[in-house]
């Protein structure tokens, strides 16, 4: 077996043709709301005009996990505002598990830690809600499902349909291919979803999102994106150590300064915990393990003080989009609009994206229902939807964080300069634009590193795990749940594995193996290749948080979803 | 008349399928703790025939139920032919082993009562003046025990293995023997089978061995399965493998044991170089006992194992074929 | 069709410790995913219509919808929570009393269920209608007297047998390729035809259960490992004695 194949829509195939009015890709918080509140806009449209309804039967949702929510991770912390519009007292049915009842902020130190007298104003989550995302989303859309909207499960966008500038459509996934990118018994072509409009909301680091991007060039002019890695555990853990509601962040240990990052913890109800590390993918050294920064990160006597005892349920990671206000493209197009995370609407300072992701699903629906009532989607209609964005609490709220995560690209300290001085300027900091370069273009050579690691050598390489406080990638990623249909292409798609063989070996020592929180990538011997050892996959293990996508140095990592149906499954994420 | 256990024994062309052994083993076992008598029977051609070499084993009575129309099997005429015997001979429990024959006409026997049957059990207890007959649900993850709550006769079948054959004590003197003859009237049959025949196994369904060797990592090279093969072949089980084995294509996937691939609970689990990854051991360690061979003191597989031996397999697995042929042979 | 927990799904006792909370997520039973693409199969083979049917809470219309979406043409769904706590006999004759008024001439299930695998429920709906039935089912083919199936037996034997109809076959799994629901199947499934039948409609038809889980848990594995030490040729040795004398399997 030497050859790695890797999937692409087969050729010579005959796809259904399906027509859509509105076709949103992702059924995450951003889809959802979309959905939702076109579905509103029909309804009151339809009661006021009865003679000339609106459908909705051409409206669709795709998402690619097999159930609604499988794929969503989230600390998470969900600020009401938006869900306030979009279903005012929505706080009586949603699944919440618990208002925030007190925050802390700790600088950790090896052995101690500083608690900040005075809760920096971005991180007081008063009047927010700790919730399982995953949850969340269930129940949102099941309220999509309940107002006639249909969400196809297990099925993913697989590659935009485009015409010149327009994008016409959605092409889904091909199912039933084996290994060798041929068809099985029960291969069914994936669909040509012709759709008035598509609407992409495939969360952080989209992969159709990032092909409009490059077709169309829509970065240009922008800052690139920049991105984090949240890793996540849920726990089990003793009665009375985090109260529901609790939550505390801290910075510092065990990052160094060189590192962008910290972590969260938050009590929810039944005495679950949910913990995580996000770490910025922008750090030097290749062989920094972002799951193994999480392990050491437990081992600190504080946080091992309120795990002691207790169980890991469940663990996940996802990529977030930290560029902030500077790196959100152009949100809409002649038959396209982006939303949420996707668009790069997160406020890095206060580390929430849901809310936003919510507002801007609401914005792309209005806009979407003028769309239907003029059966005009092209690029002038659906800029109404940038322009609410830009007049919207959006704009006002990420406005004010434009620099911020800038500020941090020489380390911790001028970081914390630049936000202060970001804090009393409106956000605006010593330059009106903060540029921004791309994270994985910041990895340094290994042999401009200390072959040990130095100050790092704690974050480097795989974590070994004691298996009760601490894991191993292996057992953690047991506990993600994820699941594929094993006889099928590999979904990372690697353009040229000799890079992988002779020059990334030697360079950067293969970061894929560190990077990947899911044990995807592998090196493994192989005598017949020169450096003896090539690359191999796992690609059964993904969890579809795309940091291999965004942080491989060459750039030769292109993610497509695997066959529909397969990914990590977060139940209570 | 005293509470009586009738186990149901079966038979293949003249033949005692020997996991009625176990079947035996099991009546033996709750008549003895419920103080209830034992009996067997055995239906079919040449049932006579059989009925002695059971009456040898330690039961108040073998019964041999004979009727043409029971050869060749259908589940209408054993179900008939039972239902009759059961009428006039009204043992408390009946109890039979879980083969493929006893998952078709038992469950209709059982209906044709109205009585219940608990299927697939690994053991009894007797707990609390109740007789309680455990099973693993949810693939092995949790245990159950079962009580019945209607009337007698009750049904339960024994899973394969699940008591030892040569554990059936032996009788002091031969048990009576009485022929029975049912008639069983034409139409009854609904069901006309043809030759039974043997075919190349297509894709192999490890949940039904008995016996499966799984590679590892540490088998090192594609062609050292031929190694492990062969001691699956001389302990007449399957061959398997972990994950990695079947990415690399050095087995078919449909030879995983893990969470991604089948999950199995045979007798014996044999892991040969298995780390044993929670992927893995979530797929075997339902599994009666395992045997584990690994160079690695620390290998996680060593916690889930039964036996354990560490050293190189290489050095391990010949003799142990070798070993295993002789003891085949001269036993 | 059987709606189960999830097959990895981390399952926990309640409080009675006599059943699992329910709180997870829920599959097809696979079993039956089989036994719905091979009546799919035979429908396209020889039309006809495909009727699904289970027995569960609401969640389980999941499995129905799916079905639905894979070409079945009618789903009947027994609705109520109390389904889940009925044993075989008693499901089976509530299935019975939902479809009395039905002309079926092929009734499939599943081989076993995944979560209590008492492989019954099929043979015991044969015996409540009075028809023939084979198990464990590899191949269908339609003959002049009704149908010729394929059995499985043990030790990889098989057999032919053929049959009158009306039948029920429990299917074998892995005999073929599943097939995917399509876009198209999942929208049409929404409008094809879903009875649904109240506890109540089959109540009389029911009994007390005949059976009773006493106690459900975690099987203790008291894990003494029993390490083998010595030369390889003296592990053998005593690895072979334990496999004659303790496991018996030689």
């Amino acid at each position: 077996m030497s050859v790695l194949l890797f999937r692409q829509p087969l050729p010579n195939v005959t796809r259904p043709q399906m027509e859509a009015d509105v076709v949103i890709v992702g059924g995450g918080p951003a889809g959802m709301a979309c959905a939702l509140r076109l579905s509103q806009l029909i309804d009151n449209h339809n009661g006021k005009n009865p003679d000339s309804p609106l459908s909705k039967e051409n409206i669709y949702v795709l998402e690619k996990a097999r159930e609604i929510g499988q794929h969503c991770l989230s600390g998470a912390l969900l600020d009401p505002r938006s869900m306030r519009e979009l279903l005012p007292g929505f706080e009586k049915e949603a699944p919440l598990d618990a208002e925030v009842s007190q925050e802390a902020v700790y600088f950790l130190s090896r052995h101690s830690k500083f608690k900040f007298p005075v809760t920096p104003p971005p991180l007081r989550d008063h009047g927010n809600y700790v919730i399982s995302l995953n949850r969340f989303v269930k129940w949102l859309g099941g309220k999509v499902e309940e107002a006639g909207i249909t969400i196809f499960t297990g099925f993913a966008g697989s590659e935009l349909l485009v015409e010149g500038d327009r994008v016409l459509g959605v092409r889904t996934d091909d199912k039933g291919v084996d290994k060798d990118n041929q068809p099985k018994g029960n291969f069914e072509p994936g669909y040509d979803l012709r759709a008035k409009v598509v609407i992409l909301a495939e969360g952080s680091r989209g992969s159709l999102t990032k092909q409009l991007i490059g077709r169309f060039q829509l970065d240009r002019d922008r800052n690139p994106q920049t991105y984090g890695q949240g890793i996540k555990e849920l726990w089990e853990i003793p009665a009375g150590r985090v109260a529901p509601g609790q939550v505390i962040y801290t910075m510092g240990w065990p990052l160094t300064s060189k590192e962008y990052g910290g972590a969260w913890i938050y009590g929810g109800k039944d005495n679950i915990v949910s913990l995580g590390f996000v770490t910025g993918l922008d750090y030097p050294d290749p062989r920094l393990d972002p799951q193994r920064v999480l392990q050491e990160f437990k081992r600190h006597p504080f946080v091992k003080g309120l795990l002691e005892g207790g169980k890991m349920v469940r663990y996940g990671a996802k990529s977030l989009p930290y560029g902030g206000w500077w790196s959100v493209p152009p949100v809409s197009g002649n038959g396209w609009m982006i939303l949420g995370d996707s668009a790069g609407f997160l406020n890095s300072q206060r580390l929430k994206g849901i809310h936003l992701a919510i507002k801007s699903g609401m914005l792309a629906a209005e806009t979407a229902f003028a769309g239907m009532l003029k059966n005009d989607f092209s690029a002038t209609t659906l800029a109404g939807y940038g322009r609410a964005v830009d007049s919207s609490w959006i704009k006002d709220e990420l406005w004010k964080v434009r620099n911020f995560h800038q500020g941090f690209e020489h380390g911790f300290w001028h970081g914390m300069f630049h936000a202060a001085l970001q804090q009393v300027t409106g956000g605006r900091g010593l330059h009106a634009r903060y540029a921004a370069h791309a994270g994985h273009r910041r990895l340094k050579k290994l042999s401009e590193l200390p072959p040990d690691g130095g100050g790092e050598a704690h974050l480097l390489g795989n974590a070994k795990g004691d298996g009760k406080l601490t894991f191993d990638k292996l057992t953690d990623l047991y506990h993600s749940g994820t699941k594929h249909e094993e006889d099928q292409p590999a979904h990372l798609v690697i353009h040229d594995t000799d890079i992988c063989n002779a020059r990334c070996v030697q360079e950067y020592g293969n970061p894929c193996q560190h990077f990947c929180p899911a044990n995807v990538y592998e090196m493994v011997e192989d005598p017949a290749v020169s450096c003896g050892k090539r690359i191999s996959l796992n690609p059964s293990n993904c969890v579809h948080c795309k940091t291999c996508d965004i942080m491989d140095p060459y750039e030769i990592i292109t993610w497509v979803p695997p066959e529909g149906g397969g990914g990590p499954n977060y139940d209570g994420m | 008349m005293a509470d009586t256990i009738l186990v149901v024994v079966e038979q293949r062309e003249g033949k005692l399928n020997r996991v009625s052994w176990e079947t035996l083993t099991a009546g033996q076992g709750i008549a003895a703790d419920m103080g209830w008598t034992l009996e067997a029977a055995v239906l079919g051609k040449g049932a006579s025939g059989l009925a002695s070499e059971i009456a040898a084993k330690q039961l108040a009575k073998v019964y041999a139920i004979e009727s043409p129309a029971l050869e060749p099997y259908t589940p209408d005429a054993y179900v008939f032919a039972l239902k009759q015997f059961l009428a006039s001979h009204q043992p408390r429990l009946v109890l039979m082993p879980h083969t493929y024959q006893v998952r078709d006409f038992a469950p209709q026997l059982a209906a044709a009562l109205k009585r219940a049957l608990i299927s697939d059990c690994i053991g009894y207890k007797h707990e609390g003046g109740k007789l309680l007959f455990t099973r693993q649900m949810f693939q092995g993850k949790f245990a159950a025990d079962v009580s019945f709550s209607g009337e007698p006769p009750w049904f339960a079948t024994f899973q394969n293995g699940a008591f030892r054959g040569d554990q059936v004590k032996a009788g002091s003197a031969a048990a009576p023997i009485e022929t029975v003859t049912i008639q069983i009237p034409e139409g009854t049959v609904r069901n006309r089978p043809h030759e039974v025949f043997k075919e190349a196994k297509q894709a192999v369904d490890l949940t039904q061995a008995e016996i499966i060797v799984a590679v590892g990592r540490g088998i090192k090279e594609q062609k050292n399965i031929e190694l492990a093969k062969q001691l699956a072949e001389a302990l007449g089980g399957e061959i398997a493998a972990s994950r990695p084995i079947c990415d690399a294509g050095w087995l078919p996937m449909d030879r995983q044991i893990g969470s991604s691939g089948q999950t199995v609970a045979p007798k014996l689990y044999l892991a040969l170089g298995i780390s044993g990854a929670i992927q893995h051991i979530v797929g075997m360690k339902g599994s009666r006992t395992i045997v584990a061979i690994n160079k690695d003191s620390e290998a996680p597989i060593f916690e889930v194992a039964d036996l354990a031996a560490v050293g190189n397999l290489f050095d391990i697995v010949p003799p142990l074929i070798e070993a295993i042929k002789k003891a085949k042979a001269g036993a | 069709m059987k709606q189960v927990p999830q097959k990895d799904a981390p399952l926990k006792l309640n409080e009675s410790g006599a059943w699992i909370r329910e709180d997870v997520s829920y599959e097809v039973n696979e079993p039956d995913a089989y036994a719905l693409e091979e009546a799919l199969r035979q429908k396209e083979k020889h039309s006809g219509e495909v009727v699904v049917i289970t027995a569960g809470p609401a969640r389980a219309q999941q499995v129905l919808r799916g079905a639905l979406a894979k070409g079945a043409d009618r789903a009947i769904h027994l609705e109520d929570a109390g389904f889940v706590g009925l044993d075989a006999f008693n499901t089976s004759r509530a299935i019975a009393a939902a479809i009395r008024e039905e002309k079926f001439d092929l009734i499939f299930t599943g081989l076993q269920s995944d979560d209590y695998g008492y492989a019954q429920t099929g043979v015991i709906l044969a015996e409540l209608l009075g028809w023939p039935h084979a198990t464990i089912i590899m191949q269908i083919e339609k003959s002049d007297s009704g149908i010729r199936v394929k059995r499985e037996l043990e030790a990889g034997f098989f057999q032919f047998v053929d049959m009158p109809l009306p039948a029920v076959l429990t299917i074998q799994s892995g005999i073929n390729k599943l097939r995917y629901a399509t876009l198209i199947g999942i929208k049409q499934a929404k409008n094809k035809p879903l009875r649904k039948v109240s506890m109540g409609e089959v109540q009389s038809a029911l009994g007390p259960n005949g059976l009773k889980i006493e106690k459900l848990y975690v099987p203790e594995k008291t894990k003494n490992t029993e390490m083998l030490e010595g030369s390889p040729a003296e592990i053998a040795k005593k690895l072979v004695e334990k496999l004659r004398n303790q496991v018996r399997v030689l």
